[in-house]
């Protein structure tokens, strides 16, 4: 696999797909493709000519994509672009729609993620998720965030952890008095911090963001934001958002999809703002498509 | 300028013709469907209440009574809703707490009989309970749960086992005994629980103390008393007193809910005044069919002491058998239908058509399931005609499906966003049917279940083809014991030619019937409201 990029300055094209530039480099990049890799990182998630179907339709085209770990990662596009279905592949929870059809290569720590041997259970109980949709159980808030330890079996200082979880979630100090109360009595934006909560309360290394503000209100959604970028301190956050601003102020790397399902450029952030390479994602970008 | 000019807009009428004749004809059906019913129940109840018997003066003083001072309270509670509440909840729990004592004492006293319910109390309940509890209490311990289903299989192997060295034991100790542990105890340990950590009035180690000191020394006191037995009573200290005594404790707490206790309060003096008035003027009551003595009475060919009793314990067996069998069958196909069936290949197609089999057996009429039930429980099996065990079994077939579609429909209700937010934290399969699907799905599974039980209680045409005895005079013994029905009671006193059982003794089990079906509908409305306010 060519993946090991460690070295800081070398131009890598010994496959046609990986270039590994100088972050202050300015984001030189002579080939046209679409990867940067973040030198002084590992990347975590690699994806390599990655192809889905639904049935007939083909949502993503040839996906070749870097990860870089402790890092926040933005997906944007317009709808339909496959930004979800990519998140999605990341944690197999494509393997739950029949009709849904993986080709080509997702790496998971150099680990070939569709391998046969893989378990996507196991695979899952390192790469959280957080939904589109506030989706707490319909259980005691407690019981959220300690559910994923519980059916790990991994339930010494139970309480410790849920604590702590919270606070990290920036939600304890609007819970602590009722964690016996229902979930669902929370708040729009609380009820989505607890999804975080309960997602990180299991220590993944990945976080995947499904659009975790699109459901809420502005003052929710910039609290999300500021966890968002204080979780990428710890953890490899990938987010898909459909608002370009909100991928503009958190995100240190975006990717954007276009229609088709094809990835048209991967860049750090402030180059695919500022000075895309892409005359189709500049057209994205400054509002006249999508 | 802004003058309106009436000539120059005019809005032309819309006919609304056909949707008031629409409105209005629905409204006549639904009205000729209510009053219909609503006849048919009074000319019913009627009769078995002989209430053509009493004489017109008894009629104003019960309203004197009874009538008028309970719908002044009904009228007051309308302003003050404390006192509403309260009073329905006083007498909610004890009509509950009644009817559960009755359900105890027609399930383990006489059914299974004092010996049998001790054999299996030790071995398969009190594990469940005791597992179930200590889960609660450590809920990080994982192998709970397939000791719960180790108990389930191993239990009743083991109980069967030991039936003869338990019954022994349950011979020297006596039945008191076995409800005294099996009951009471369980009830003393529900009220300290209900007490001190669910409504935190304190005290619970007392309130759980006096139940216990109650069966002790108030019993014995009682049934010195030739009314029932010692056992019954301690029953109704579990299921009746316990339960009352902890309500009418909450609310004596409470200041303001005082004034609930006068609706009861009300009525109570109200029945006790009418009884004084009555006796002291003279005035006749009606003279019921629909009595103790008709519950309590083997049938008879004499209206005055015919009885639905052997009928009522025989429905109840069967409806137990049923309700057992139905659940565990109907929940276990639901959850592989709508959880583990593939979606696509070869056995997409299999799921499919049991999925729609399904439906259609649901409409299959009753009497070919009777025929089915003849064929395979009875001849070829060979458990026997017009048995407890078949007769259970053929109405499990009858309204399986109907289980099935409702749980089904339970388990579909199951929003995908938590399903997937389980498999989405690393959940397999299994932890997410059990930890968020079935929790949820619950209820709705409880009310259609409990509906399609109301069906099989009420089925005639099936037992008539399995060959159940339309009278018998002795309550069934055992699962092969030949036994009869309430339906089948009902329909055979139709025939019989006197008047009084064709209007008496009949209504009496009409009502008899209807008040089996009502309760256990309301059992289900009240488990589907319990669950849907709570839903944690």
């Amino acid at each position: 696999m060519a993946n090991e990029n460690q070295s800081a300055t070398a131009q890598q094209s010994d496959t046609d797909q990986l270039i590994s530039t100088d972050p202050g480099g300015g984001g030189l990049s002579e080939q046209s493709d679409n990867q940067t890799v973040d030198s002084e990182t590992e990347s975590v998630v690699q994806s390599q000519n990655l192809d889905v179907y639904y049935g007939d339709t083909q949502a993503l085209q040839d996906i070749t994509i870097e990860i870089p770990s402790n890092r926040v990662t933005a997906m944007i596009g317009p709808s339909g672009c496959g930004k979800s279905t990519f998140l999605r592949c990341i944690n197999r929870m494509n393997d739950l729609v029949d009709i849904a059809r993986v080709e080509g290569d997702l790496y998971f720590h150099g680990q070939n993620v569709y391998d046969d041997y893989v378990d996507p259970v196991a695979l899952r109980r390192r790469i959280g998720m957080v939904f589109q949709h506030p989706n707490p159980f319909p259980k005691s808030i407690y019981d959220n965030v300690a559910y994923g330890l519980r059916i790990q079996g991994n339930t010494e200082n139970l309480d410790a952890k849920v604590e702590q979880s919270l606070k990290r979630a920036a939600l304890w100090d609007e819970v602590k008095d009722r964690l016996d109360d229902s979930a669902l009595d929370l708040s729009g934006g609380q009820q989505q911090r607890l999804c975080i909560a309960r997602a990180i309360a299991v220590d993944p290394e990945v976080i995947l963001m499904d659009e975790p503000a699109s459901a809420l209100d502005p003052i929710a959604t910039s609290q999300i934001e500021d966890l968002i970028e204080e979780l990428a301190e710890e953890y490899t956050v990938v987010i898909v958002t459909h608002n370009m601003q909100q991928a503009a102020r958190i995100s240190d790397q975006t990717a954007v999809f276009l229609t088709g399902g094809e990835l048209v450029e991967f860049d750090d952030t402030d180059k695919i703002f500022e000075n895309p390479e892409s005359q189709r994602v500049e057209d994205y970008i400054t509002g006249k498509f999508g | 300028m802004a003058t309106p000019t009436s000539s120059e807009t005019t809005f032309e009428s819309v006919s609304r013709t056909k949707g008031a004749v629409f409105e209005y004809l629905t409204l006549g059906a639904s009205l000729f469907g209510l009053v219909a019913l609503g006849v048919l129940l009074l000319y019913v109840f009627w009769d078995a209440f002989g209430l053509a018997t009493a004489e017109i003066a008894w009629y104003g003083a019960l309203v004197i009574c009874v009538v008028a001072p309970t719908l002044g309270f009904v009228a007051y509670a309308r302003r003050n809703t404390v006192a509403g509440e309260v009073a329905l909840e006083l007498v909610s729990t004890a009509m509950g707490g009644l009817l559960a004592g009755f359900g105890v004492i027609a399930v383990i006293e006489v059914i299974a009989g004092p010996a049998v319910w001790f054999a299996y109390f030790l071995t398969v309940v009190a594990p469940l309970v005791g597992l179930f509890l200590y889960n609660r209490a450590r809920p990080e311990v994982t192998w709970v749960g397939l000791a719960m289903l180790g108990v389930l299989i191993a239990g009743p192997i083991i109980g069967t086992l030991t039936l003869d060295t338990l019954t022994q034991i349950e011979s020297l100790i006596g039945g008191p005994f076995v409800y005294l542990l099996s009951l009471v105890l369980p009830a003393a340990v529900i009220a300290r629980y209900v007490i001190d950590d669910y409504l935190e009035l304190g005290n619970g180690n007392f309130a759980a103390g006096l139940v216990v000191a109650v069966a002790f020394f108030a019993v014995p006191l009682i049934d010195t008393l030739p009314l029932v037995s010692r056992s019954v009573w301690l029953i109704f200290l579990s299921t009746l007193v316990t339960p009352l005594g902890i309500v009418a404790w909450k609310n004596l707490a409470a200041p303001e809910n005082r004034v609930g206790f006068a609706g009861p309060g009300i009525f109570i003096g109200g029945v006790g005044l009418l009884l004084i008035v009555t006796d002291a003027l003279g005035l006749s009551g009606p003279t019921p069919w629909f009595d103790w003595q008709y519950l309590t009475s083997n049938p008879s060919r004499f209206a005055d002491q015919a009885g639905l009793y052997s009928a009522i314990i025989g429905s109840v067996f069967i409806i137990v058998l049923v309700a057992l069998i139905t659940l565990a069958l109907g929940v276990g196909a639901a959850i592989f239908l709508e959880e583990y069936a593939p979606d696509s290949g070869p056995g997409a197609a299999i799921a499919r058509l049991i999925r729609i089999n399904i439906s259609n057996l649901a409409g299959v009429p009753s009497v070919v399931y009777g025929i089915l039930g003849l064929a395979v429980f009875a001849n070829l099996v060979g458990l026997g005609f017009g048995t407890v065990i078949t007769a259970a079994l053929t109405l499990s077939l009858l309204i399986l499906p109907i289980v099935i579609i409702s749980a089904r429909e339970a388990i579909r209700a199951v929003p995908d966003s938590i399903r997937n937010a389980s498999y989405g934290m690393g959940a397999t399969k299994w932890q997410t049917t059990r930890n968020i699907v079935l929790p949820r799905a619950i209820p709705g599974i409880l009310t259609g279940t409990i509906l399609a039980l109301g069906r099989a209680i009420g089925e005639t045409a099936p037992l008539i083809m399995i060959g159940v005895a339309t009278t018998k005079f002795s309550p069934p013994s055992g699962l092969f014991s030949k036994t009869t029905a309430m339906p089948m009671q009902i329909f055979a006193w139709s025939s019989y030619p006197s008047a009084e059982f064709q209007h008496g003794v009949v209504a009496a089990g009409v009502v008899t019937l209807l008040v089996v079906l009502l309760t256990m509908n309301s059992i289900a409305i009240l488990l589907r409201n319990k669950f849907e306010t709570e839903e944690l």
